[in-house]
């Protein structure tokens, strides 16, 4: 139902999109990113408008219209016709700053003092779930859900 | 008088040397004049790996001595009086092995003249210099420019690629008169125990694609596609920049593999590395200029 909820909803070109890359790089110990968000599916049921899911092959696929593998001159295009994204501290926040396309990025460990753009929204619960060490690789950084800010609060900025 | 005496014990067999009565004096006397000590095993990677250990040990300044060196008590005195000018990177006075039969009255100090002069350093310097590079014993600023650990282990021309790299960065190098060091060049120690020709070829085929580069500023990009982005908003302020990079698609560049075989070691523009030493709180981007202008 919700699939076909929202292929009605890509239907119409004439509803703004938004685009979702929800999931940072996967780690080499194959744990889980302690980058990613963990309410994307309650996130995507509060927003009421065309989604368009952006990533590489084997994420998850969370959106009916989820585009995999895009080249950069692709992102760069459909990240023009957006409204607005969301994503996680990951490439695409990089790549859509180099655009000149404000978003929301959802922090949890990594610092966005650092990391983040300050024409984007950054939305970090606290900083106390920051890591200590910034610069390590994130395979060793635990996952904690709790890290991160709730869908209700994300809905506030779109 | 100084923070601390480090001494990096990089033998084949290393003892304890608390026992041996000679040493206990000396450790005694720091103790009296309450100077810390420190005696450090070292990995016996080369010397390069030493002086890189004591350049990333959060010192202001480094005074390197090899074990086959005899400073004159003055020298570290006479080279500190330097540190207060402007920009100052490091501080050397003369190396004098006997017999002295250099004379390097007309040496420049230059790196584009390093075949054809004696070191300006192998005899009296006369009067304060600047000049590009420093030869065995020096003075200098810890922490702002690291060692080529891409050297092999006899670690040929480290010196020479350390002091021109803080020239490189901005830094005045300085020769200067009553700081004299006599050296007498162990056969048996450091670089000189060994004696593979390919090791030295190794290490003087670095030098030379180091210095081949000095017009240029050497970006290499090893890091994520992310990181390419945010350096690209640098990119423009880089005067003259030879880039190796990882994402030729988001900055244009040769690849990592060739920065590798030219340069030895590349973790001298390892953003996260840098960050993590200079415990970073700012923004990537300022992280970058901070590495590269």
């Amino acid at each position: 139902m919700e699939l076909e909820r929202q292929f009605r909803r890509c239907l119409s070109e004439a509803i703004p999109m938004i685009i979702i890359a929800p999931f940072a790089k996967s780690l080499i110990n194959n744990k889980r990113n302690p980058k990613n968000y963990p309410y994307w599916d309650k996130l995507i049921k509060l927003t009421h408008e065309k989604i368009v899911q952006v990533g590489v092959e084997g994420e998850e696929q969370l959106v009916y219209d989820f585009k995999k593998d895009l080249s950069i001159s692709e992102l760069r295009k459909l990240i023009a016709e957006c409204r607005i994204w969301i994503g996680c501290d990951s490439f695409f926040q990089h790549l859509a700053w180099d655009c000149g396309k404000p978003g929301i990025v959802l922090w949890s460990v990594s610092d966005p003092l650092i990391y983040g753009h300050p024409e984007n929204t950054n939305l970090l619960k606290s900083r106390d779930y920051l890591a200590n060490n910034q610069f390590l690789w994130w395979d060793f950084t635990e996952y904690n859900a709790d890290a991160f800010v709730k869908p209700e609060e994300v809905i506030k900025y779109l | 008088m100084p923070d601390k005496l480090v001494i990096f014990d990089d033998n084949d067999e290393p003892k304890d040397m608390r026992q041996e009565m000679i040493y206990q004096y000396f450790f005694q006397m720091l103790d009296i004049k309450k100077i810390p000590w420190e005696w450090v095993y070292a990995e016996k990677k080369g010397q390069h790996h030493i002086h890189q250990k004591a350049n990333e040990m959060g010192f202001d300044w480094v005074w390197r001595v090899d074990d086959d060196a005899i400073p004159e008590p003055d020298v570290l005195g006479n080279l500190l009086g330097y540190t207060t000018i402007e920009k100052v990177g490091a501080i050397g006075g003369s190396i004098l092995t006997p017999p002295l039969k250099f004379d390097t009255s007309k040496s420049t100090g230059k790196v584009s003249d390093i075949d054809k002069e004696p070191n300006i350093q192998w005899n009296y310097i006369k009067q304060s210099k600047e000049v590009e590079h420093l030869h065995c014993s020096f003075l200098y600023r810890a922490g702002v420019h690291d060692y080529n650990l891409g050297l092999s282990r006899v670690a040929h021309r480290e010196e020479t690629l350390f002091t021109y790299g803080l020239y490189l960065k901005g830094y005045k190098i300085i020769v200067a008169p009553h700081a004299i060091t006599w050296h007498f060049k162990n056969p048996e120690g450091g670089i000189r125990s060994e004696s593979k020709q390919e090791l030295y070829s190794h290490d003087e085929a670095i030098f030379r694609n180091t210095i081949g580069f000095s017009d240029s500023t050497i970006v290499v990009l090893n890091a994520g596609a992310g990181d390419h982005i945010v350096f690209s908003h640098i990119l423009p302020e880089i005067s003259n920049p030879v880039i190796f990079t990882c994402y030729p698609e988001i900055v244009a560049g040769k690849s990592i593999a060739e920065a590798n075989a030219l340069f030895g070691d590349l973790d001298q523009y390892n953003i996260y590395k840098k960050m993590t030493q200079w415990n970073w709180k700012g923004s990537l981007e300022d992280a970058y200029r901070k590495l590269y202008l």
